[in-house]
């Protein structure tokens, strides 16, 4: 197994609880070197993994390993190559940015004149020229996205860590920022952990993903993967939706109406061929003109909510059967 | 012969070009953890100063650099200038000086050194590198230290040169006095350890520097009424006692202690060594309030 090869991060029945407040419940992942989306909404576990994996805080219980390392043992040697972009303000206000994004660099051990050439250049990179001069105090929320992600990356680690990284950025920045986690990963070969709870992001920038709700683990794998498998097929037409609803349960076909379209359910096989066959049939059977009839991509929001449904529905049983 | 035919011109060289190099990876040298803790410690001492901030920041630390620092030359001008026996005047004379602005430049600095990081979440950003909280504590207790250590050991420092180089044989004055270098030292060290470490524990939970340094200027002031109105009311014996929780009247009695002078002051004498122990332990405390708020969850 090469290095590429290895896994960046592993844990193993890792838990964090504050008090009664279970954060996160024996977590078992094994990530690969990619783009990773870290998925789930606000409170779900996200940055308790982030900070768990960084040694901000102990875990309760459970083990994990980052680039080969111990994070309790090898907590220093695994931050000299790990960089981290918070969800939170984090930047101090009456220092400029090349100053700040400077010394952030010598805090993980360039000597000064690196460190200053070191932040002058990425600050570039990211967007921050001009302005690398002036007191962060008055810079637009996208501006001081930009110089959070420079001080994570000045000191050229392994791996970033980008905790909601377009929080608070208006459709241009958001885009932007997207553009440079694209450029991070792609062209320097950077591994970059993006947990955000807006799933195009995470499907516009990342390979690989990782979904947590409440404190669980839900999902773990390639994009690709998940989101293989048929999607719906939206159907339109002239006449009673609901006619066609019933013509195609009589074909065993599970279907329900939005608004005037029906979106019939992709079958446990997925869409083929005679799925549509049955569609047509149905709508010639109701002698009414088709509009539309599209297949619809099974996306990443369309996983989050079947795997936390049934998560949920599986929560359901166990309560009731304890009851 | 000159020929006639136009030179032989080699290709057409572009003037210049530029490249977007784009993001490049770093192969510098990495000088680890001990680099970092010691750019901490200058970022912060230039943080201290209002070094690259605005010019009003720059204010307080240059007015009490003055403060200390003048009643020393004035002196050694005196002394230097008209001299006369008549004219005593000692390094425990000088500490009164020393201490306020020790007390006032501890006020600002200690919320300098904590407030703003803690305010403005940049803990997280030290903590995820290549730092510990040890680390970034030390290095601020540090910086804090060489600051205050400027002014407690200047004007002694500065003091003492000029007697030894005024003594009609400086050489023999240098030897016979060399043990005001360890007092100037005991009391600078004890002085700015007490001021400090009470500055930094306040400082450590307070994100706001203007109420951090309110609260320890305040605090102390009111302390130092309360004790005076007890030692008032209370009978000698357990009111002897309330002197070593008298920041002021303390550090005064520390420094008669150490120069072996008369305190001049209403407060019992305890013996010496008492004053010393009640400075260790306020900045022992102060270190425990520290370590609860910074270590204490890592």
């Amino acid at each position: 197994m090469t290095v590429s090869d290895q896994p960046i991060v592993t844990t193993a029945a890792l838990t964090k609880a504050y008090g009664s407040v279970i954060a996160l419940d024996t977590v078992d992942l094994s990530i690969p070197r990619s783009a990773i989306g870290l998925l789930g909404a606000n409170g779900a576990g996200k940055s308790t993994l982030i900070k768990l994996l960084l040694g901000l805080i102990a875990p309760t219980g459970g083990t994990a390993t980052m680039l080969g390392m111990d994070i309790r043992s090898d907590v220093i040697r695994i931050r000299e190559r790990v960089g981290y972009m918070p969800e939170s303000d984090c930047l101090p206000m009456d220092v400029t940015a090349a100053d700040f994004v400077g010394h952030m660099a010598e805090m993980s051990g360039l000597p000064g004149r690196d460190a200053r050439q070191r932040a002058n250049d990425v600050l570039y990179q990211v967007g921050v020229d001009e302005e690398r001069y002036r007191l962060i105090r008055g810079f637009s929320t996208g501006m001081k996205q930009r110089v959070k992600l420079a001080q994570a990356i000045v000191h050229d680690p392994e791996l970033v860590f980008l905790d909601e990284p377009t929080n608070g950025m208006d459709p241009q920045g958001r885009d932007d920022m997207l553009n440079l986690i694209n450029r991070i990963h792609r062209q320097l070969g950077i591994t970059v952990i993006v947990s955000s709870h807006l799933l195009e992001d995470i499907e516009r920038v990342c390979d690989y993903v990782v979904m947590v709700d409440r404190g669980k683990l839900v999902v773990n794998g390639r994009i690709n993967d998940l989101m293989q498998g048929g999607g719906d097929v939206i159907v339109r037409i002239d006449g009673d939706p609901q006619r066609l609803v019933d013509g195609l349960a009589a074909r065993q076909l599970s279907a329900r109406l939005s608004g005037p379209e029906v979106i019939v359910a992709a079958p446990d096989g997925g869409v083929s061929d005679a799925v549509y066959d049955a569609i047509r049939d149905a709508v010639v059977e109701m002698d009414a003109p088709l509009r539309m009839l599209r297949g619809r991509e099974r996306s990443l929001e369309d996983v989050y909510i079947q795997t936390v449904g049934e998560m949920v529905a599986a929560e359901d049983v166990v309560a009731a059967n304890g009851q | 012969m000159v020929s006639n035919q136009p030179p032989a011109t080699t290709p057409a060289q572009p003037y210049g070009e530029i490249y977007d190099l784009g993001y490049k990876h770093y192969d510098g040298k990495r000088l680890g953890r001990s680099h970092a803790i010691r750019a901490l410690i200058v970022y912060s001492i230039k943080r201290g100063l209002g070094i690259k901030k605005k010019w009003t920041a720059k204010i307080i630390p240059l007015i009490l650099y003055a403060i200390a620092f003048i009643p020393a030359f004035i002196v050694a001008g005196i002394k230097a200038f008209v001299p006369s026996d008549d004219f005593t005047y000692s390094y425990h004379d000088l500490n009164d000086f020393i201490f306020l602005t020790l007390f006032i430049f501890a006020a600002a600095l200690g919320p300098e050194m904590l407030s703003d990081d803690r305010r403005e979440n940049v803990l997280g950003l030290y903590f995820s590198r290549a730092l510990t909280r040890l680390d970034y504590l030390l290095a601020k207790i540090a910086a804090m230290g060489l600051l205050l250590g400027t002014i407690a050991f200047g004007p002694p420092l500065l003091l003492f040169i000029a007697n030894v180089l005024l003594a009609d044989n400086p050489i023999t004055y240098f030897f016979d006095h060399i043990g005001d270098l360890g007092r100037i030292a005991a009391y600078g060290t004890l002085a700015s350890a007490y001021l400090g470490a009470i500055s930094l524990a306040i400082a450590a939970y307070t994100n706001r520097k203007g109420v951090a340094g309110a609260i320890f200027i305040g605090g102390i002031l009111m302390i130092t009424g309360i004790a005076n109105a007890l030692f008032q009311a209370l009978d000698s014996g357990i009111g002897d006692y309330i002197i070593l929780v008298d920041p002021f009247d303390l550090v005064v009695a520390l420094s008669a202690w150490i120069w072996s002078e008369p305190t001049n002051m209403d407060m019992a004498d305890l013996p010496g060594i008492a004053y010393g122990l009640a400075v260790l332990a306020t900045v022992g405390l102060s270190a425990v309030l520290m370590y609860r708020r910074y270590l204490a969850d890592e």
